[in-house]
């Protein structure tokens, strides 16, 4: 493997800016470090040349460890985003600079010199200043001098941020190419997903830090596994669904999904994707050759070109299980491209109504779909809806939360008001009878449930533990989902009972780890301690602030009394995940 | 093409013609009647005047210990700018207001300052005296005093391009394997180098001039610590207007010239790194 | 971007592999050697007018301003500066206008002229006016007949300070004017606006901070201005005598407490005008 990134980690001011990355990349590989700004990308990328140090992790080049070694030791080539060239020297002297550095004679660096102006196509330039260039020259510049020393590894930093679009694309193909001449391990930092899609043979994809999915441009097109890679690298249309025997339910129609695994018993609510170019729009349901999913509207008609954008209201108005689009208005339309093909066979106009089919439909593998505010009366219920936490993870995530009011929360064997199942997540008020009230929802139906303090913030380290190897998959499915929206450290903490059974202990916090790598793509810390689980939680929770617990329990007896430690003190947020066992 | 170009704005008549009037009331005038009082000396009265030995020694001293001060300014404001840009510490800002301080304190007033502090019994005079280095009244109390005048013209030369270096250029530098005094030696010395010309070239000019701060500490020594400045109000004391004049004359031109020698060596300077450096 | 520090000062940041105690010595060495440069040629002066002035206590530092001659000095400088700053105000204010919105052949040894009295010794700067006014001066005989006196005088000093200090507003002015451009004037002309108003409520307003800061760095320089002065004025105790050359003359006469007295007005005046600047510069206002 040519660069070994593990468990990388680099604070600043207390926040993780790149938060437990792992990757491996192969020799000869172009990869492409993808995501918004501030996600970690560039950070990654410096980290790597060796320009900053990392708080945690290790690095290594061609399986030389370089984690503690100098930048200019370190054999990378790294291309800045305003080509760094040196001023005052001209272009020879500037690619020269490496060789010189490395005392070369001139003969050999004259040599090396032309043939690398030869593979960025500026020969002849060799003795004009950086200042006489156009910037598409000076970058191929700047990716020569990169090249000079023969580096192992070649970074570029949002190489081509500076330029036009024809230059862009001119070279983009020219580095791609002396990329492959050269067989060089190449990592590229972009927020722009065509460049992504253009140059890389795999692409990751960063957010708040931490690498959410690996995978060639068409898997992570077509079958991402999280809502943001979704959204992130093209237009997503989001839809709650349910998962049934018979296959994807949107809204009032099902439609057959593609790779529906069996939910086997009862149905739950999952989040779906469906791409605007799957959408087909025909005058009446009999006209689609798809499956049909709701009547609509059309609001807006935009002509790009080679395709027709429509912005289409489903008619089910507030019913509707469309999640509201990515670009934040608050008006849920559905987003629609058509080719001139299409358009031809169905010409449509602003105002028009239309039946809506569906194509194809792909399933978000994550667990986390909407929210439901649950509380004694319509304006508690309210007040939980509007807490920072909440109201910015339903942002991040992208969903919704819904209200439940429930009179009589909390009284032992008193029935739910509403008939209605579960569906997502349950968010509870925490106060000081809430373990009662927890376990009043869970033994009721609830799967997840957050068990909420009414100034809780955005927490900067997640504990994770679950009671039982039945539990422990969807513990983690949930981490990792909850996780790849905030800005914080993971740790599972395993605890053994007192009787020093230490050895099955190591062996579980391993396993733990590479479970949540394998199966979820979360990196976590681990931890050992002695003692009663709910004891060691609480006192672990209560040693610094700004921490949350995720806890994965089969076994509903005696719930409230077992987590009362945990939850009663009201200090931080706690989300329970409970899988009845089989 | 006409004298000026054509414009909307009012008051162009106006203000054109006070500021001609007032610079040539103030500035052309009085400087017409001193080259005139030079040229209307005799040439060999000139020469002799300008070439008598008390001259020359003032010469020497003045223009010497200019650059010997300009050059100690070289070195110290660069450190000083250096440390003032990359460095954090605790005062850090009030140093920096407090560069400024020479430009705006009046010479009568650095000058006995220094004058006390240099002097046997001094600060620091005190402890240079078993050294056997006398400050006060030598030549080295007047380099002292012009290296104090001058230092803001180094310091704040060199601060701006200081700041101008992209860290960026630091970074490349180091990934193509270069150790911090390569890079210092070969990226950021020739990006500053324009700058530290400017300071020392401002240092000079200014220190050139200096009259109120100097001698109080010079002890005015014909021909050992006499200055250039000092002669001429010697002359004009004995009424002798047309030898100050010319003293005067002097002065402005070997100013002019080595100004003028400095310029053309910064903009050979700036060409030469054109070129391959080897 | 990634909430990296930037800036020049924070690029000392940990790096993997560098000698980080290496690092440290060169950054003490600096800083050492920088605040030992400054503390001898700079502090140890400054700290040294005020422990002198007060040598002989609090009493005989207020004491020394009763001296007549002193008082007078102190009213002369103030009255030039009073005369003197105003004056060169409106010639930067003038002269910036012309040059910063008008082209025109010329310009350039325009703004050579206008710094050439930065280049001057004060002492030349000084002589060229007893060379114009003087006894022996051309306009000499003339101002005899009249009874007029300009050298040794008032007028003379104020001449003098003049010609040495006009060029710091107008070099303040000139680039920020030309820098701001003159769109928003050319927009109040179009809208009807007369010249005197358009300068009064559009250029202004624009110009204050810069203004503000040339005439107070003028201020400083003619109060304290004495090669120049000194030439001119003759030394004529409780007369010509402005506060700088009055410290000579006090300590001439070996009287440290009252020149240092007199020199630390002055001194607090230079803090003075470096606390205005900073706080000028707070606002946003830089030196081109």
């Amino acid at each position: 493997m040519s660069i070994t990134l593990d468990q990388v980690t680099k604070h600043y001011g207390g926040v993780p800016v790149v938060n437990d990355v792992s990757l491996d990349i192969g020799d000869g590989e172009f990869f492409v470090l993808l995501g918004p700004s501030g996600s970690g990308k560039s950070t990654l990328l410096r980290a790597i040349a060796g320009l900053s140090g990392v708080d945690h992790g290790r690095i290594a080049l061609h399986g030389r460890d370089v984690t503690h070694v100098a930048a200019r030791k370190r054999g990378v080539g790294l291309v800045f985003q305003n080509y760094a060239l040196f001023r005052h020297m001209t272009v020879a002297e500037n690619i020269e600079f490496a060789l010189r550095v490395r005392h070369m004679r001139g003969k050999v660096r004259r040599a090396r010199r032309k043939e690398l102006l030869r593979l960025v196509a500026l020969e002849g330039m060799d003795e004009r200043l950086p200042a006489q260039l156009s910037g598409g020259q000076q970058q191929r510049v700047a990716v020569a001098r990169a090249l000079a020393h023969k580096p192992e590894v070649l970074l570029l930093d949002e190489p081509f941020g500076a330029l036009d679009a024809k230059i862009r694309e001119e070279l983009r193909r020219t580095i791609r190419q002396v990329q492959r001449e050269l067989g060089i391990s190449t990592v590229l930092v972009t927020h722009d997903q065509e460049e992504a899609f253009a140059m890389a043979d795999r692409i990751g994809i960063m957010n708040l830090g931490r690498l959410l999915e690996v995978g060639a441009p068409h898997e992570l097109y077509t079958a991402p596994a999280t809502r943001f890679v979704a959204t992130f690298l093209g237009a997503a249309n989001l839809f709650l669904a349910r998962r049934t025997p018979d296959g994807i339910q949107v809204g009032a129609s099902v439609v057959a999904a593609a790779g529906a695994a069996a939910g086997g018993r009862g149905e739950h609510e999952v989040v779906a994707v469906v791409r605007p170019e799957e959408v087909e729009v025909a005058p009446a349901r009999d006209d689609l050759a798809s499956g049909f999913l709701a009547r609509g509207v059309v609001e807006e008609v935009m002509f790009t070109g080679a395709l027709e954008r429509l912005r289409v209201r489903l008619e089910d108005g507030a019913a509707t299980p469309l999640l509201s689009f990515v670009d934040g208005d608050s008006t849920t339309a559905l987003q629609v491209t058509r080719t001139q093909h299409e358009q031809r066979g169905f010409a449509v106009h602003p105002g028009q109504s239309l039946a809506i089919g569906v194509r194809r439909v792909h399933v978000l593998p994550t667990p986390l779909s909407s929210f439901t505010a649950c509380a004694t009366s319509a304006a508690l219920a309210e007040a939980l809806v509007r807490q920072p936490l909440l109201a910015a993870l339903v942002a991040r995530m992208k969903t919704r939360v819904a209200v439940r009011v429930e009179p009589r929360l909390g009284v032992p064997d008193a029935p739910c008001e509403s008939a209605a199942d579960f569906v997502g997540t349950t968010v509870l008020a925490s106060q000081t009878d809430c373990a009662y009230r927890a376990e009043w929802l869970l033994r009721r139906g609830a799967q997840d449930l957050l068990v909420l303090p009414q100034h809780a913030a955005a927490p900067q380290r997640v504990l994770i533990h679950w009671m039982g190897e039945a539990v422990r998959g969807a513990t983690l499915a949930v981490s990792a989902s909850v996780l790849r929206h905030l800005s914080a450290e993971a740790v599972y903490v395993g605890i053994v009972p007192d009787d020093g059974a230490g050895g099955h202990g190591m062996r579980e916090l391993l396993d733990a780890r590479s479970e949540a790598k394998a199966a979820h793509g979360l990196e976590i810390r681990t931890e050992l301690r002695y003692g009663d689980v709910s004891q060691e939680l609480a006192r672990r929770l209560g040693a610094a602030p700004g921490q949350m617990l995720i806890v994965g329990v089969a076994d509903l007896a005696r719930f409230a009394e077992r987590f009362r430690a945990v939850l009663d003190p009201g200090q931080w947020p706690v989300l329970i995940v409970h899988r009845a066992a089989p | 093409m006409s004298f000026r170009q054509p414009s909307v704005l009012p008051g162009f008549g106006l203000t054109f013609g006070f500021t001609t009037c007032f610079l040539s009331a103030i500035v052309l005038l009085p400087l017409a009647a001193l080259v005139l009082a030079a040229g209307s000396m005799h040439f060999s009265d000139l020469l002799r005047v300008v070439t008598s030995a008390r001259a020359l020694g003032s010469y020497r001293l003045s223009f010497g210990a200019s650059l010997l001060a300009a050059s100690i300014n070289l070195v110290f404001g660069f450190i000083i700018a250096w440390t003032l840009t990359r460095y954090e510490f605790p005062g850090r800002k009030v140093i920096d207001a407090l560069i400024d301080m020479p430009f705006a304190l009046p010479t009568a007033v650095s000058g006995i300052a220094l004058t006390t502090v240099f002097a046997q019994n001094g600060w620091i005079g005190r402890y240079l005296e078993p050294l056997g280095i006398k400050v006060a009244y030598t030549w080295v109390g007047v380099t002292l005093a012009l290296t104090l005048i001058s230092m803001p013209f180094a310091v704040r030369a060199v601060q701006p391009a200081l700041l101008e270096v992209q860290r960026d250029l630091e970074d490349a530098a180091e990934t193509l394997g270069a150790g911090r005094l390569y890079v210092f030696r070969r990226i950021i010395l020739p990006t500053v180098l324009p700058a530290l010309l400017t300071g020392f070239t401002l240092s000079f000019a200014r220190a050139v001039g200096e009259y109120g701060s100097v001698i109080f500490i010079a002890g005015n020594l014909p021909m050992k610590t006499e200055i250039t400045p000092l002669l001429i109000v010697i002359h004009l004391e004995e009424f002798d207007y047309q030898g100050a004049a010319a003293l005067g004359v002097v002065m402005l031109v070997i100013s002019f010239v080595v100004l003028l020698t400095i310029n053309l060596l910064q903009a050979w300077g700036r060409r030469r790194h054109v070129r391959a450096a080897h | 971007m990634a909430a990296s520090p930037a800036g020049a000062l924070a690029g000392e940041d940990r790096r993997p592999g560098q000698h980080s105690w290496m690092h440290t010595i060169v950054r003490w060495l600096f800083i050492a050697t920088s605040l030992a440069f400054l503390a001898a040629v700079l502090l140890a002066p400054l700290a040294t007018v005020f422990v002198m002035a007060f040598a002989k206590g609090v009493d005989a530092y207020l004491h020394s301003f009763a001296d007549p001659d002193t008082a007078a000095a102190i009213r002369l400088t103030l009255l030039t500066a009073a005369v003197v700053v105003p004056v060169n105000t409106v010639f930067g204010l003038a002269a910036a206008w012309a040059i910063a919105k008008f082209e025109f052949r010329g310009k350039s040894v325009l703004i050579t002229l206008i710094d050439l009295p930065l280049a001057i010794s004060p002492v030349i700067s000084g002589m060229v006016f007893v060379l114009l006014f003087g006894l022996h001066g051309w306009f000499g005989v003339w101002l005899q007949e009249h009874d007029l006196s300009i050298v040794f005088a008032l007028p003379g000093i104020m001449l003098a300070t003049m010609f040495v200090t006009f060029p710091y507003v107008a070099r303040e002015l000139i680039p920020l004017m030309q820098q701001l451009g003159n769109d928003e004037e050319e927009a109040a002309i179009t809208l009807g606006a007369g010249g005197w108003m358009t300068f009064f409520r559009v250029t202004l307003p624009k110009v204050r901070w810069g203004l503000v800061y040339g005439m107070v760095l003028c201020n400083a320089r003619a109060m304290g201005e004495f090669g120049a002065v000194s030439v001119v004025s003759g030394h004529i105790r409780g007369l010509t005598n402005t506060m700088p050359l009055h410290i000579e003359i006090l300590y001439n006469e070996y009287n440290f407490v009252g020149a240092f007295a007199v020199a630390s007005l002055l001194t607090l005046l230079a803090a003075l005008t470096l606390i205005v600047k900073t706080l000028v510069e707070r606002t946003g206002y830089r030196r081109r």
